[in-house]
C-alpha cells in the first residue's frame, strides 16, 4: 500500500473505531469532551519536577484503553509521528537547567532531566487524551458536543468539513502519483521538474471534487448550518461520568495520592 | 398533480459568448413524465440537468419547476423538488454512513428526529437497501454507492428526479437492479444516459441532443428505433435491437467449432 493510500486507510480506520459500540462509546459526546478537557487541564497544570504525582494521572488513559476496546499497541503506533515532536519539546531542559537534584545509582540526576521527563509525559497523556476522545466519538458527535457549548457554527463546520476533505484531497493525491509511478517505474518519488504541475494538478481536481461535493450538499438543503444528528437524551451516566472524573482528577492533582499510598506499607 | 411539471422556454447558456453550450432549448415534462436525454459526448446534456436544479444560473430564458420560477431567490424551493442524482456517486456521498447521508437533507429541511427517521427507512425500503444502513460509504461497492445516492434523493420526497449516467460502471445485475428501481418511482424523470437500452426500458420519452440543441422530442420507441437519426447523431441503436437490423454483435466461434 502507499504511503497515501495507507493515511486514507488510517482516516477511515478511525471512523470505524469511533463508530464501536462500547460503554465509553455510548457515553454522551459532550461529557467526553468536558471530561477530556479537563484532563488535559490538570495534566499541564502539574509542577515541572512533580514526577510521581503525574504519573498517577495515567489511570485515566488505562480504564478508556481497558474499557473502550481501543487497542493501545495501534495507538502509540499512529502516534510514532507526534511522538519525536513532544519529545523534542523538552530535549533542551536538561542543557538548560544543570542543577543537580539527586543521585540514582551514582548518576547525578539535574533538574532539566525531571522537567524535561515531565514535559514528555505531559505531552504524551494530553495527545492520548485527544486520541481516545476521537476513537471513542464520532467527529459529527464531536461537532454536536461543540454546537451544544455554543462554540461558533463556523468554527464547528470548518472542522467537519476540513475532516470531511482530508480524504477527497488524499485520494485525488493518491490518483495522481499511481498515474505518476506507473509510467515512471525507475523513479524513487516524484522527479523535481514535474512536481509543480503535479501539484497545480492536485490543487485544481481537489477543488473540483470539493465543488462537487458542495454541490451535492446544497442540492439537499445546505445552507452553511450543519445540522447533527439529535442525539439521545443525557442519561444519568452521562451527567456521573465527567463528575466522577473530574474529581478523581482533583484528587490525583491536589493530594499526594503515592505518598498516602506508600505511607500504607511503611 | 397539474403543478407536477418542468418548462424550458428558450434556454440558452455558455460559460463565455462567445462559446455557447446550449441553444434554444425548450420542452416541457408533465405529471409522471419519464424522459430519456440522449446524446453524443459533450452536447450539453448535463450542462442542461445543472441549469434545471440551479448549479448553473448564468443562462438566458425561462426554467420553471410546478409553478416556481427558477431565479437565485426561489433556489431553495425548487431544490426542495429537484432530486439530482450525479454521475458519480462517489461527489454525492459525503458523509460517514448510508444512514447519515440519507438523513442529510430531511435533518436539513428541519424534520425533527422521528421524522427524519421515517423518512430515512422509507427511502432504504424504496430501493430495498436497508441492510446497508449503517454501512460506511467508503466501503461499499460502486452499484451500492449508486443505489445510496439515489435513496438520498428519495429521502426529500421529490417531485421531479434528474439523473446523469445512472448505470454508468454498473454490473449487470445491479444494472437490472437499477431499471426495476427507476419503473417503480412514480415521479418526473430525466435520465441522461449513453445507456439507451436502459433508457428504451425505462423512459416512455426521449429528447435527443446535439451541438447544444434539440433535435428530436418524441416518444422513446420511434426515436430509438430511427437508425439513421440516431447515426447522425454519432449513436447507435440500442443492443437490444440491432440484431433486428443484422448488425447485432456476434461472439466469436467456441474453439471446438474453429477449424484451424
Amino acid at each position: 500500500m502507499s504511503k497515501i493510500s495507507s493515511a486514507i486507510y488510517e482516516v477511515h480506520y478511525m471512523d470505524t473505531i469511533a463508530s464501536k459500540d462500547s460503554p465509553i462509546h455510548r457515553i454522551h459526546p459532550l461529557a467526553k469532551l468536558i471530561v477530556t478537557v479537563a484532563y488535559i487541564w490538570f495534566t499541564v497544570s502539574f509542577d515541572k519536577y512533580d514526577v510521581t504525582g503525574l504519573i498517577t494521572m495515567v489511570v485515566y488513559p488505562v480504564a478508556l484503553f481497558s474499557v473502550s476496546d481501543v487497542s493501545f499497541s495501534h495507538s502509540l503506533k499512529k502516534l510514532r509521528v507526534v511522538l519525536p515532536i513532544i519529545l523534542l519539546m523538552g530535549i533542551f531542559n536538561p542543557i538548560f537547567d544543570r542543577e543537580p537534584r539527586f543521585l540514582l545509582f551514582g548518576v547525578t540526576v539535574t533538574n532539566g532531566m525531571i522537567s524535561g521527563l515531565t514535559l514528555f509525559i505531559k505531552g504524551f497523556f494530553t495527545v492520548i487524551a485527544s486520541y481516545l476522545l476521537i476513537a471513542t466519538t464520532k467527529i459529527e458527535s464531536i461537532c454536536y458536543a461543540l454546537n451544544i457549548l455554543h462554540v461558533p457554527e463556523i468554527l464547528v463546520t470548518q472542522i467537519l468539513l476540513t475532516y470531511r476533505y482530508i480524504t477527497v484531497l488524499l485520494s485525488e493525491a493518491n490518483h495522481i502519483f499511481e498515474a505518476y509511478s506507473l509510467r515512471a517505474p525507475l523513479q524513487k518519488g516524484v522527479h523535481h521538474k514535474v512536481l509543480g504541475s503535479l501539484i497545480g494538478q492536485l490543487l485544481f481536481r481537489s477543488i473540483d471534487r470539493a465543488s462537487s461535493l458542495y454541490d451535492s450538499m446544497v442540492l439537499r438543503g445546505y445552507n452553511g448550518n450543519f445540522r447533527h444528528s439529535q442525539l439521545p437524551k443525557a442519561r444519568r451516566q452521562d451527567y456521573l461520568y465527567p463528575v466522577l472524573w473530574c474529581a478523581v482528577f482533583a484528587v490525583l492533582r491536589y493530594t499526594r495520592i503515592t505518598d498516602i499510598i506508600g505511607n500504607l506499607f511503611v | 398533480m397539474s403543478h407536477n411539471h418542468i418548462i424550458c422556454k428558450n434556454v440558452s447558456f455558455g460559460y463565455d459568448k462567445d462559446h455557447e453550450i446550449l441553444h434554444n432549448i425548450s420542452f416541457t415534462a408533465g405529471h409522471d413524465d419519464a424522459i430519456g436525454l440522449i446524446g453524443a459526448n459533450g452536447v450539453g446534456k448535463s450542462t442542461l440537468l445543472r441549469i434545471l436544479v440551479g448549479l448553473e444560473m448564468g443562462f438566458t430564458g425561462e426554467v420553471a419547476i410546478g409553478e416556481i420560477k427558477l431565479t437565485k431567490k426561489t433556489l431553495p424551493r425548487i431544490r426542495e423538488k429537484i432530486g439530482y442524482v450525479f454521475q458519480d456517486s462517489e461527489n454525492q456521498l459525503f458523509m460517514p454512513t448510508v444512514y447519515e447521508d440519507i438523513a442529510f437533507a430531511p435533518r436539513n429541511y428541519g424534520l425533527d428526529a422521528e421524522q427524519v427517521e421515517e423518512r430515512v427507512q422509507h427511502a432504504l425500503d424504496l430501493i430495498g437497501i436497508d441492510y446497508l444502513r449503517n454501512k460506511q460509504t467508503y466501503k461499499m461497492s460502486g452499484g451500492e454507492k449508486k443505489l445510496a445516492a439515489i435513496a438520498t434523493i428519495l429521502a426529500m420526497t421529490p417531485d421531479v428526479i434528474l439523473m446523469d449516467e445512472p448505470s454508468i460502471a454498473l454490473d449487470p445485475k445491479n444494472r437490472r437492479r437499477l431499471i426495476n428501481i427507476l419503473n417503480s418511482l412514480d415521479h418526473i424523470k430525466i435520465i441522461a444516459s449513453h445507456d439507451l437500452d436502459m433508457v428504451l426500458e425505462t423512459c416512455s420519452r426521449v429528447i435527443l441532443m446535439s451541438g447544444g440543441r434539440i433535435i428530436a422530442d418524441g416518444s422513446a420507441r420511434d426515436i430509438l428505433t430511427d437508425k439513421a437519426l440516431l447515426e447522425a447523431n454519432n449513436l447507435e441503436l440500442p443492443l437490444c435491437l440491432q440484431g433486428e437490423s443484422g448488425t447485432a454483435w456476434r461472439p466469436s466461434p467456441s474453439p471446438e467449432h474453429m477449424h484451424l
